[in-house]
């Protein structure tokens, strides 16, 4: 009887049943979109913050002091230590081989651009007398075999976001030139290495992509060395790179003489912002507290497993990026969780104040039920049935709309989309149940107090 | 003829507002939700409106975290390590848009052969280190913490620290704070005097504190901007008061930023003032995904606020057909019954908008102290923004009350459903 009594009440008047159903479809899909999204917003905010450019800094242990102002090391070649880029591959497989975002080796060298005569058809020669600069050398989009297999995407333009690139970045391989060999048809050859030019030296020097131009370095054993390259971007970094030139990493190498090394190592890392138990020093620490904090991707315990993984070097924390980027994420993160709290707040109200309407509605059905001997346990029984069997099916729908909702959104504001989890969706069934059930408790309530008649009498 | 109508007119207005009051007071508990829907709908919305145009200035305020956002300095054409230098601007930067003092601090950058004090006279080789005097305005908001102490007040060095024999050069060292790459480079503790050196001139100066700063000062040592300029000057010229870099917090949006540093260029066409970008525009990113989501919740609150309210109206709908039923007997079109009823919604949603939005304006100042610290400034324009948005959320989600334009007054009366 029971079983027929919550039948009937669902085939019997079926456009009301799904207006409620969809009332409480469309409020737990808005509060699913909301979870979810937040769930994975403090992610995707890390991830922006990643925008922020690296927050650990590689050095070679032994090094002598870096002279370094505004950016610009100024040692000569021969000075201080180098770390070996054959070591690079194993940042990927640290512990928190997935925290690391990107990372780029550098070696700077103080290199001279020879003096040079343009003369144009029709207009004076102009000479540009020699001058020293800074050349970079550096990954564009380095495609980097991993030990474990895949390769891994990397390069400057990762690690310092706001570097951008009038034209495009250089590639780490360079390009073939085609070459014409008679009589036979042509073959390719490896060209020149590509560069790009800070924007200030290119204003300064008259520089275009598509030209080419000429850099010597000292070289350890010989005086000087020449290297020929093609310009396919002109830089804008608002730093002291925009005078400089930066070419892939092994060319300089091989122009310095300095095979297969680097000096500096940038690397962008999600991170969990420090609290004080991330500030204690991990010498200190008993080995319980270690685990712990080893297990957390604080940044310095990231720097940790990044100096165990290379050998020799010094690995430090940009602490004016770090310590920014952590106090910023969470409160940023706390205000999204509140706007998380509102959105399901006003998403429970607009549930229970539907089922509590579906209620109101059968007041007389309640009437004829008690009229003919119902007691209010049962009574209060089958509606709460029939209600919870509405919020597990409306709360399902939900969810799965919530879904479709939260990737819209998610893509729509960072450009990707929140996994699906389990954790929301038991959530959001517990949810949809404990509301439709308050919200349907009250008129309920009410109810009881109801005497059958005058409402029978229609009054 | 008008004056005929405008007679008509007028018990049918009074008669209007008498309907819509019966109609709202009719039945209060449902008065009570609907109102409450709106009403939690307008606080979020507003508070979160309020939120997002606090948000921009919020970030800003975040972000100045960060320390300088602009540097100036002379433009170069050598890579050599001594800096193009240029007079101290001191009294020439002009003040932000809201005409507060920028703060400011001028660096001077050197060379030297530091070596621990006492040592050179063993003929023992010097180790090269970028030496960085400053001074500035507002120090705090332009440095890392730890590096200010020298620049805003000097540390005296208790006398017990002092070698007892005559110290050669200035009588009283300069204070240096160094920093810990450095320290561990030259092997000498906080307490230890440190000699300096260039080509012309020496300096004596006293390590009050090893620092691991986190970052490229790390590899440098710090004192007072004088104490440096002492030591570029070459005998018989005195005059100079020369820095390298001048570094400044300039406080505003990435836009505000981008407008000073183009008043500076303007100013000082001899040199290369240029923001730092990093920071801005990470800082434009950020708020962008920020007011995204704000935007995507303030839209999702106000569709759940439809719903509620049309949860509601849905079950008006159903009451009232005995009313419309008996309204169109005695002669009312269905358009002035609807208006009627569109009447009541708007009210509604004024009503819950003007409580709702005030709390929200409340919630949402708390809200800044809580999370931020510092209390969101409430934005006037959020409030009626807010308001509107209800009453218009109040008339569509009146949408089911439609179905009571096909009412039909006699089968209402002979009771069919």
């Amino acid at each position: 009887m029971f079983l027929r009594l919550v039948a009937d009440s669902f085939t019997r008047r079926p456009r009301r049943k799904v207006l409620t159903g969809a009332a409480l479809a469309l409020g737990m899909a808005i509060a699913t979109a909301a979870l979810s999204v937040s769930l994975d917003v403090g992610d995707r905010l890390a991830q922006e913050f990643r925008s922020l450019g690296a927050n650990l800094v590689v050095t070679p242990q032994a090094d002598s002091l870096p002279l370094e102002i505004g950016g610009v090391d100024y040692r000569p070649v021969n000075a201080g230590a180098y770390l070996p880029d054959s070591d690079l591959p194993k940042l990927k497989t640290i512990f928190w081989h997935n925290n690391i975002v990107a990372f780029a080796p550098v070696l700077e060298v103080s290199a001279t651009l020879p003096n040079v005569t343009i003369s144009k058809y029709g207009s004076p020669q102009r000479s540009i007398p020699a001058m020293q600069i800074q050349l970079i050398g550096t990954w564009a989009d380095e495609h980097l075999q991993l030990p474990g297999g895949g390769t891994f995407v990397t390069g400057i333009a990762k690690t310092n976001p706001w570097f951008h690139a009038e034209g495009k970045w250089f590639s780490d391989e360079g390009h073939l030139e085609r070459i014409e060999v008679a009589p036979m048809g042509h073959t390719y050859l490896p060209g020149p290495p590509e560069c790009v030019v800070g924007e200030k030296l290119a204003a300064r020097r008259n520089l275009h992509v598509g030209e080419s131009v000429v850099v010597s370095a000292p070289k350890v054993e010989s005086p000087q060395n020449m290297q020929s390259c093609d310009i396919t971007g002109i830089l804008s970094s608002g730093g002291p790179e925009d005078d400089a030139l930066l070419m892939p990493l092994h060319n300089v190498q091989e122009l310095v003489n300095k095979p297969g090394q680097y000096r500096k190592l940038y690397v962008s890392a999600l991170t969990k912002p420090e609290d004080s138990f991330a500030k204690r020093d991990p010498k200190s620490m008993s080995a319980d507290e270690f685990e712990r904090w080893s297990c957390s991707p604080y940044v310095s315990s990231i720097a940790y497993s990044i100096q165990q993984a290379l050998p020799g070097s010094d690995v430090r924390v940009i602490r004016r990026v770090a310590e920014g980027e952590g106090s910023i994420l969470t409160h940023v993160r706390t205000l999204l969780w509140l706007v998380t709290f509102a959105a399901l707040l006003a998403a429970a109200l607009a549930v229970g104040a539907s089922s509590a309407a579906s209620v109101i509605e059968r007041r007389s059905e309640i009437a004829l039920m008690k009229a003919i001997g119902a007691g209010r346990g049962s009574v209060g029984f089958l509606l709460a049935a029939e209600q919870l069997l509405l919020a597990v099916v409306g709360g399902g729908i939900g969810y799965a709309l919530g879904i479709l909702l939260a990737r819209v959104v998610g893509q729509k504001i960072f450009g990707a989309a929140p996994e699906p989890s389990l954790l929301v969706f038991v959530i959001i069934l517990g949810l949809a149940a404990g509301v439709t059930m308050l919200g349907s408790a009250i008129p309920l309530r009410r109810a009881a107090r109801f005497q059958p008649a005058p409402i029978l009498r229609g009054e | 003829m008008s004056k005929a109508s405008a007679i008509s007119r007028t018990p049918n207005r009074k008669m209007f507002w008498r309907i819509v009051r019966h109609l709202l007071t009719a039945n209060r508990s449902r008065l009570f939700v609907i109102l409450l829907a709106l009403a939690a709908g307008a606080a979020i919305t507003a508070a979160l409106l309020n939120l997002q145009t606090d948000a921009r200035r919020r970030l800003s305020v975040e972000f100045r975290a960060f320390g300088a956002n602009v540097m100036m300095r002379g433009k170069s054409d050598s890579g050599s390590p001594n800096l193009p230098s240029t007079p101290r601007l001191d009294n020439e930067i002009p003040p932000s848009d809201d005409g507060q003092e920028v703060p400011r601090v001028g660096f001077l950058y050197l060379l030297v052969e530091a070596s621990p004090y006492g040592q050179a006279a063993l003929s023992r080789q010097g180790v090269a280190v970028i030496l960085a005097g400053l001074e500035g305005r507002n120090v705090r908001r332009v440095l890392p913490a730890r590096i200010l102490e020298v620049a805003e007040r000097p540390v005296a060095p208790s006398p017990g620290n002092l070698p007892s024999n005559e110290v050669s050069g200035p009588a009283r060292p300069s204070i240096c704070r160094v920093g810990q790459k450095a320290a561990a480079a030259l092997q000498i503790h906080a307490g230890q005097l440190i000699e300096l050196a260039n080509r012309t001139n020496r300096l004596v100066c006293f390590a009050s504190a090893i620092e691991e700063f986190g970052g490229p000062e790390d590899n440098q040592i710090f004192t007072d901007l004088f104490s440096v300029q002492q030591l570029t000057w070459d005998p018989g010229e005195y005059v100079v008061n020369n820095v390298s870099v001048i570094l400044l917090n300039v406080p505003g949006t990435p836009a505000q930023i981008v407008n000073y540093v183009a008043k500076l260029q303007k100013q000082f066409p001899d040199l290369d003032v240029h923001a730092i970008r990093q920071f801005s525009e990470a800082q434009g990113k950020i708020y962008s995904k920020i007011s995204g989501l704000l935007t995507a919740t303030v839209v999702l609150v106000l569709v759940l606020t439809a719903l509620c309210v049309m949860a509601a109206m849905t079950n008006v709908a159903m009451e009232r057909r005995n009313d419309v039923g008996l309204m169109k007997a005695i002669g009312g079109a269905t358009r002035r019954v609807l208006r009627l009823f569109l009447t009541e919604a708007a009210l509604l949603g004024l009503a819950g908008g003007l409580i709702g939005a005030a709390i929200g304006m409340a919630l949402s100042v708390w809200l800044g102290e809580a999370v931020f610290g510092i209390a969101a400034r409430p934005r006037l324009i959020v409030y009626p923004i807010s308001v509107a948005l209800t009453i218009i959320v109040a008339i569509i989600s009146s949408y089911p009350l439609r179905r009571l334009a096909s009412v039909r007054p006699a089968s209402v009366f002979r009771g069919e459903a």
